[in-house]
Order: C-alpha cells, then sequence, then structure tokens
C-alpha cells in the first residue's frame, strides 16, 4: 500500500499532465474567436509565425481582408502603401500582407494550404518580383523560414495523385524542411511517388494536424512585428481627399525629401543602412544576372494552379528595378523584358488577365523606394489599378491551365528559343 | 536505421519509457537485472551510435579497445611495479585519442575525424581517473563488465556528468533499498520534468527566439553596443539551462535505473565569489580538474619543495587548471583567453579572500555586501561566457 | 593524537578558532581549500604517518575538525 502511494505521488502528476496534453492537443478545435486587433495587427506583421499559420489568416479571410501575396516589398511601409491608402481613405477592403524576404512561389503555395477554403472565391493580389526566378529557384534556407509542418500535413490531407500534387511533393522533399518529420516525408513520398495515402495516414495526418493548429492558435501571436503605431502615423500624412494629381505631388515631394543623399533616388534610410558601404563595390556587377531561366516559373503554376482550384480572381503586379541602379550595376533590361515577356505570357495564356504591368516605370522619379522596391509613386501606380479592381466587382474568370509551363522546357527556355516560341502563339 | 541523440526529442523520452521499465519494476522489488540493462544500454548506444553515425560507432570501439587494454595492462603492471615513468606513460596514452580529435580542427587533418565520437572526452576523463586511482592505489581490482558498464553507462555518455568508478560500482552491484530507491526514482522524475522546463522551454526562448535576434542586432551595430551587452545575458542563460538540463536528464535517468549520478549544477548565479561559482557550476567536470589536476599538481610542489611561497603554488595550480579546461574546449584564441580570465579571476578572489582574513574587522559584511558579491560575480561569469561564446571573434576578426 | 590533528589545523588556517568550535564546516565556511587540504594531508603524513591519496579524499567526511579527528584516528 505504501509503495503504490508512492509510486502515485511520483507518477500521478505524470500521466495527469500525459492526459491533459494529449487531449488538449488532439481535441478537434474550438471556434474560439481571433479578435480584430489581433487580426489588424497581423494583416502588417508580416510575421513568419502568421504566414505559415493558419488560424489567424482564415479568420482574416472571412473578414474583408485581401491576401497581398509578395515579399520584401510589402516592409516599405511610406504613405502610399496599400495598407496605409486602405486604411486612410476607408477602402472596402484591408490588404493582408503574406510575405518577407525570401517568400518566393513555393513558400506561397504551401502557405495557402490550411486555407483554401476560406480563399474560395475570394480575390487576391500577388507582387510577381522578377528577383525570386534566378537559377536555382528559391533556396531552400528561405523556404524553410516560412514552411511549417502545418502547412504540409494541410497539403497532404488533401493531396491527390495528380500530376500538379506529385510536383509540390518532389518539390518539397527537394527542401531541407520537407523532411524534418518522419510522418511528413513518408506521406509525401507516396504522393510524388504516384500511391494514394492510406486511411491509416490520413487518420494520423488529422490528429497530427489537430495538434499542429492548436499550437498555431496558441503561439502564432506570440511574437507578432506590431506595426499599427507605424502604418497609422504614416497613414495620418496622406491628403484628405483622395485625388490622383494631388496624391502625386505628395508622393513626389515625399520622395524628393526622403531620398537625397545618393546618386540614385535611393531612400537615405536604406542608402546609409544597407549601401553606403558597398556601393562601390557592385558597379557592373549584375550584367550576368538572369531571371529567365528557372524552376520558379513552375513553382509559380503551382501558385497558379491553387488559385483555380480556390476560384479565386488575382490580380499580378510585375514591379520594375531602379533604372539608375540597373545602369550603375549592369542589370540587362533586355533580360528584364524577357522576363516580363515569358511571366506575362504564362500569365494570359491561362487566362490570368489582370496584370499591373510596372516593368517599364523604373526610371520615373521617385517610383521606387530603392534598388527593387516600390514606394511612393510606384505604391501609388499600383493603388490606381489595384484599387478598382478589389472594390468593384469583377467577371469570373475562366481559367484554362496548361501542364507544359510544369516541363523543364519551358522553366529554361530563353533567349532566341523563347523569343520564337512567344512570337508563333 | 534510425539514429537518435539522447534527449533530443519526445520520441527518445518515450523509448526511455519503455527501456527502463523492467529496471523500475526490478528495482522497485530489490532486483538488479543486470544482463537486462547490459541489453538496454547496448539498445540505446546503437541508437545514438548507430544509423547514419555508423562511423562514431565504429570509432567508440576502437577507442574502447585500445583504452581498455590500457587501464587492464596498467593494472597488472602496478601489481608488481610503481614507476613514476610508467604512470605518466599511461595518462598520456589515454588522453592520446582525445588531444588528437581536439586538434584536428586545428591542423585540418581530415582523416583523423574519423576519431571523434559524441562523448570521447567525458570517457576520457573516466579512463585517466581509474589510471589515477590504480598508481594511487585506491583500485585494486577491476571488473571488466563493470569498467564496461561505467564507461559506457549510457545516460551520462554524451556530456556527463562525469562519475567516479568505485562510487559508481558500488550503486551498480547492488540494488538500493525500496525505500531509498522509491525516494531516487521520485527525485529522478522530477529532475526529468525539470530539465524539460530548462531545456526545451528556457533554453528555447534564450538560445532559439532570443539569441539570433540579438546576434543579428549586434553584428549590425558593430563593435561595442547595447546589443552585445544583451547578448552577453542571453547567451550566459542559454548556456546554462540547455547545459543544466541536459545534465538533469542525464542524473534523473541514472537514477530512474538506481545510480546516484552527482549533480552538475548547484545554482551556480548565486555563488559569492569565483571560486563558490565553480563549486556550482558544471561540478563533476570542475571538481574532476580539482582532484585530478589541481591537488595533484600542488601536492607534487608542496612534497618535492619546488616552490617555496604557498600562494605562488596556489596560482601555478590555478593557471594550470584553467589553462588545461581552455584547451580542451578547442584550440582558439578565446577558449584559451577564457581559460587565463577565470585562472586570473580566481587568484585576484583569493588575495581579496586573505585580506579579508586579515582585515575582518574593519570590513562590513551584511545583506547589501552580499548581494554586491553575487551581482559582481555574476557578471564577472557572464562576461567569461561571452568571450567563451566566440561571439567577440566574429564581432571583431570576422 | 586529537591536539597534534588541532595543532596541523590551526596552523594551515593560521587561526585558533577551529579548535573552539570542533564541528564547525571547514569547506563551506571557506576556511579550508583545495590548497590547504593538500597541506594538511601532506603534514598528517609527516606528523602521524598516515597516507590518504588525493584520490581516496572524500570531502564529505573530512568537513569538520570532529570529522578529522576521527578519520585519523580510525587509520592511526
Amino acid at each position: 500500500m505504501n509503495v503504490k502511494k508512492a509510486l502515485f505521488n511520483i507518477f500521478g502528476p505524470v500521466i495527469l499532465a500525459a492526459l491533459i496534453l494529449i487531449t488538449i492537443l488532439v481535441m478537434p478545435n474550438s471556434s474560439h474567436k481571433i479578435s480584430q486587433k489581433t487580426i489588424y495587427q497581423a494583416s502588417l506583421s508580416q510575421s513568419k509565425n502568421i504566414f505559415k499559420g493558419n488560424v489567424v489568416k482564415r479568420a482574416a479571410f472571412e473578414e474583408n481582408y485581401v491576401p497581398f501575396l509578395g515579399s520584401s516589398e510589402f516592409s516599405r511601409m511610406d504613405s502610399f502603401h496599400p495598407s496605409s491608402m486602405a486604411i486612410h481613405y476607408d477602402r472596402s477592403y484591408r490588404p493582408f500582407l503574406l510575405g518577407a524576404p525570401g517568400s518566393q512561389s513555393l513558400a506561397q503555395y504551401f502557405g495557402m494550404q490550411g486555407v483554401n477554403a476560406a480563399l474560395k472565391g475570394k480575390k487576391a493580389v500577388m507582387v510577381v518580383s522578377p528577383q525570386w526566378f534566378v537559377k536555382k529557384g528559391i533556396e531552400t534556407g528561405a523556404f524553410n523560414l516560412y514552411y511549417s509542418n502545418l502547412e504540409a500535413v494541410s497539403w497532404l490531407l488533401h493531396a491527390t495523385t495528380s500530376q500538379v500534387d506529385r510536383y509540390a511533393a518532389k518539390r518539397l522533399l527537394t527542401m531541407t524542411a520537407g523532411q524534418n518529420s518522419n510522418l511528413i516525408r513518408k506521406c509525401l513520398a507516396k504522393i510524388a511517388d504516384g500511391q494514394e495515402l492510406t486511411s491509416f495516414d490520413k487518420t494520423y495526418l488529422k490528429l497530427k494536424y489537430n495538434q499542429l493548429e492548436r499550437e498555431d492558435r496558441w503561439f502564432s501571436t506570440l511574437a507578432m512585428n506590431d506595426r499599427i503605431g507605424k502604418i497609422e502615423r504614416v497613414a495620418d500624412k496622406l491628403p484628405v481627399q483622395e485625388d490622383f494629381s494631388k496624391l502625386d505631388e505628395v508622393a513626389y515631394k515625399m520622395g524628393q525629401k526622403s531620398a537625397n543623399n545618393n546618386q540614385f533616388d535611393i531612400y537615405n534610410k536604406f542608402w546609409n543602412k544597407r549601401l553606403k558601404k558597398s556601393w562601390k563595390h557592385l558597379k557592373h556587377k549584375q550584367s550576368h544576372f538572369d531571371y529567365v531561366s528557372s524552376p520558379e516559373f513552375a513553382d509559380f503554376e503551382l501558385v497558379l494552379n491553387q488559385f483555380k482550384a480556390n476560384k479565386m480572381n488575382v490580380i499580378f503586379v510585375i514591379p520594375p528595378v531602379n533604372t539608375k541602379w540597373m545602369a550603375y550595376t549592369g542589370l540587362s533590361q533586355e533580360m528584364l523584358d524577357d522576363f516580363n515577356a515569358k511571366i506575362t505570357y504564362q500569365l494570359k495564356s491561362q487566362g490570368f488577365n489582370h496584370i499591373v504591368d510596372l516593368s517599364q516605370d523604373g526610371g520615373v522619379d521617385y517610383f521606387m523606394q530603392d534598388t527593387i522596391h516600390l514606394g511612393w509613386r510606384g505604391w501609388l501606380k499600383m493603388d490606381q489599378a489595384v484599387s478598382p479592381f478589389l472594390s468593384e466587382k469583377q467577371a469570373q474568370p475562366t481559367y484554362h491551365l496548361n501542364k507544359y509551363f510544369f516541363s523543364k522546357e519551358w522553366q529554361k527556355m530563353q533567349g532566341e528559343e523563347l523569343s520564337n516560341f512567344l512570337k508563333d502563339k | 536505421m534510425i539514429n537518435m541523440q539522447p534527449y533530443q526529442n519526445p520520441t527518445y523520452f518515450l523509448y526511455l519509457l519503455v527501456g527502463l521499465l523492467p529496471i523500475m519494476i526490478g528495482l522497485l522489488y530489490g532486483r538488479r537485472f543486470k544482463v537486462y540493462e547490459t541489453i538496454i544500454s547496448f539498445v540505446f548506444l546503437v541508437l545514438t551510435f548507430g544509423g547514419d553515425k555508423w562511423m562514431q560507432g565504429v570509432s567508440i570501439i576502437g577507442y574502447l579497445i585500445c583504452e581498455l587494454i590500457l587501464i587492464f595492462a596498467y593494472l597488472h603492471y602496478r601489481k608488481s611495479k610503481n614507476s613514476t615513468g610508467v604512470f605518466i606513460g599511461a595518462v598520456v596514452l589515454a588522453i592520446l585519442p582525445l588531444v588528437l580529435v581536439k586538434l584536428t580542427p586545428f591542423f585540418a587533418w581530415q582523416h583523423l575525424s574519423l576519431f571523434g565520437f559524441l562523448g570521447i572526452s567525458y570517457i576520457t576523463f573516466k579512463v585517466v581517473q581509474i589510471v589515477m586511482e590504480i598508481r594511487d592505489g585506491t583500485i585494486k581490482e577491476l571488473d571488466f563488465k563493470g569498467v564496461l558498464h561505467f564507461l559506457l553507462f549510457f545516460p551520462t555518455i554524451s556530456s556527463g556528468p562525469i562519475d567516479r568508478y568505485r562510487r559508481f560500482i558500488r550503486d551498480y552491484d547492488q540494488a538500493p533499498k525500496q525505500e531509498k530507491y522509491l525516494k531516487l526514482l521520485g527525485k529522478g522524475v522530477f529532475y526529468i520534468f525539470l530539465g524539460f522546463l530548462y531545456k526545451f522551454v528556457l533554453a528555447y526562448l534564450f538560445g532559439v527566439v532570443m539569441l539570433p535576434y540579438v546576434s543579428k542586432m549586434a553584428l549590425a551595430s558593430g563593435g561595442i553596443s547595447k546589443w552585445l551587452v544583451a547578448y552577453m545575458y542571453v547567451y550566459a542563460m542559454d548556456l546554462f539551462f540547455d547545459f543544466a538540463g541536459y545534465s538533469l536528464f542525464a542524473v534523473g535517468t541514472s537514477y530512474v535505473m538506481g545510480i546516484e549520478t552527482p549533480m552538475n549544477f548547484n545554482k551556480p548565479f548565486i555563488a559569492h565569489n569565483i571560486k563558490d561559482f565553480w563549486n556550482r557550476w558544471h561540478m563533476t567536470l570542475s571538481f574532476w580538474f580539482r582532484d585530478f589536476i589541481y591537488m595533484r599538481l600542488v601536492f607534487f610542489m608542496m612534497k618535492k619543495k619546488l616552490v617555496k611561497s604557498r600562494i605562488t603554488m596556489a596560482n601555478i595550480g590555478y593557471l594550470t587548471l584553467f589553462l588545461i579546461m581552455g584547451l580542451w574546449h578547442g584550440l582558439t584564441w578565446y577558449y584559451i583567453v577564457y581559460g587565463f580570465y577565470h585562472a586570473f579571476a580566481i587568484i585576484i578572489c583569493d588575495a581579496w579572500l586573505r585580506f579579508k582574513k586579515k582585515h575582518k574587522k574593519q570590513i562590513p559584511s551584511n545583506k547589501f555586501t552580499e548581494i554586491f558579491a553575487i551581482v559582481l560575480t555574476f557578471h564577472v561569469v557572464c562576461f567569461s561566457f561571452l568571450i567563451f561564446s566566440g561571439f567577440l571573434d566574429t564581432l571583431f576578426f570576422r | 593524537m586529537k591536539e597534534t590533528v588541532l595543532d596541523i589545523l590551526a596552523n594551515i588556517t593560521g587561526d585558533d578558532e577551529v579548535r573552539e568550535d570542533l564541528d564547525m564546516e571547514l569547506y563551506e565556511s571557506g576556511i579550508l581549500d583545495s590548497m590547504a587540504t593538500v597541506e594538511m594531508l601532506l603534514e598528517l603524513q609527516m606528523q602521524c604517518g598516515i597516507e590518504v591519496p588525493v584520490s581516496d579524499f572524500e570531502r564529505t567526511e573530512w568537513d569538520t575538525p570532529n570529522k578529522i579527528i576521527a578519520k585519523v584516528e580510525s587509520m592511526g
């Protein structure tokens, strides 16, 4: 008896703790509401935990938040940033920023997997940076930052043996993060191999899903960037009346005032922090840069497939590069034009017709905030197209996707081959 | 085949629970199932050194064969003779593999890194200890299976705590009384759970959440900045909770197996001076250095009357001890500076203690001076960890 | 024997307080440290003829004057 009591004293709390933990983790999620304030803060945060999670995004998309998919440009928060404009002019929509440095197509594709239901029939904005389309595509280190097991488990629960899913599984397996759980790795290998998941796999995934989503609900909002104050401060500087020529004048003046310590019209703070020390070494250093031949085109096709599956209506923004900076570093405009033609073809031939092509505007004064990121007048021009698209009712597009865009041939096509190909069409 | 590093993930603890259950039941009934313990130790060693780490597995087998031959050969020799030269030779041979492994990164002899395996330092400490005790005559007989179990005791294989042979064998040879075992089991389970808090919550918070951020900020600010100070504190906390957490797992698991592996940490950050700190921080290592290097060296110097002044003798002892400890961490400037830093800190501390003793009446001693001493010691220690982290190297020389 | 041990202790620590309280904690209070321990072992070896190897020295068995006296008497 004495021994039993002693053992109970030792292991009782342990067993109790284990039981509570298991119950909490495996229990299906309750619909505990996420506050408007949290959603608002998350929409501006660009925090990785928000990007990787499901709960906050889902809650946001059920409101009037529109996903703005992109990467580093979203952190250029001046007065003309889409979030600032939407807040100040009290638009019918609010941007939910999804992306930070390195969140390229594949990260965006998996980022949508837990919230596809909430994205059904929604509009979205996607800023497609030419810089994503490098020779090797997304680096695994960058991808890992935006990857969570929750995304993969959410995806696996709906994965089929279609060519698209097999491609996605193969891609994920090439990323080191895709290897960090035995369960996920095995299931991905099955899908990549063209096998169905067993019902045992699915049950296990479902339990895992409950656990991960529970963790997401508890922890994803804990260490979130708070940019509410910042965006409201810059939004306050906008004129009361929304009048384009007036706004453009303000944008010009703001740019002029804060980008004047260098010859490239780059934002002073960015210049001091990132380029002042190193710019001299960068002369002619980018002449070999190439954004035309890249596996990113196939990853991008994955994203388009998801847009179609979710019946989303998406407007794409193609940003330019700062022309003065280009001339200095030797980045080729011809190459950028090729990229532009290639991506435009991939979009339009499949029925994605809303494209904001800013690729020729890199020389417009104070269009860019720095070397490759939109700023003041650039944000404003983008807003000119994006705002009506989101505010007004749009005809439902019909997409007709072509598997060809997954092929190695398309990924690698460049130069003359590309121009002949595009000419034929 | 799977590979699993000790105490790294929940699955390991699950395996541990299943593997140790028969041992627990046996011990509850006052029985130690030695054959089962041997089998389960082997299974866990294979988990650690098998799979894609099989190269380490081969190394550890080769290493053990050499060290066992050395130990038993020396024991055999010592039964009839006792020459100092042979003793020194045995110690040199015992630490030779470790020295070679430590030299590898320095000279980049690629093929030599094949020798290395997880925990080689800790097994070497145990071997040297056995050799020294054979020399002293405190170990007269060795049981082959006992030595093997002692050297390969799997809960402590990767990073200690460093147990002593005679102490270990006393526990291993018998099962504790039921009442005592229940107490051990209770403590063991508590230590493991405290370890969870240290390693998976606090060390995660400091090491994974905060450290990369303060490190980035400190590098961006460059030079001496408030972020460097923040880095110092965060690193010190991470180092403590990570290592203390690990040690709690090792000690807790040992207790569950009825072996009272000594504790490694005893609230080091409330130490009143640097000497006190080393009696509280990584205790089994510092006691090992104290007993097998410092005291032996001082004993030798005193007996042979090599040095007249006691103070000089103590200081030579400290410098030797901490220089060796620094070198043991690795052949980089910051580990060596770390060693010297602690040696000088302790020399100054000793001088202060002598001064204090002489002027007992004039020097106040109250709550305030006590708190001051703790805060001062804490900062001296934190700064030493900043040196130890190698971050200054990255910051200033890379 | 007791007197010899206390003489040695007082000599090493440079203080007569060890004679006054035979149950005082020698290590915890900082009166003895590793250095003083080695001196004590050497003195015991020379004056009382008992040999304690450093590796056989267990601090908890030697941490008060009384324990030391008992230890020495049991060995002598």
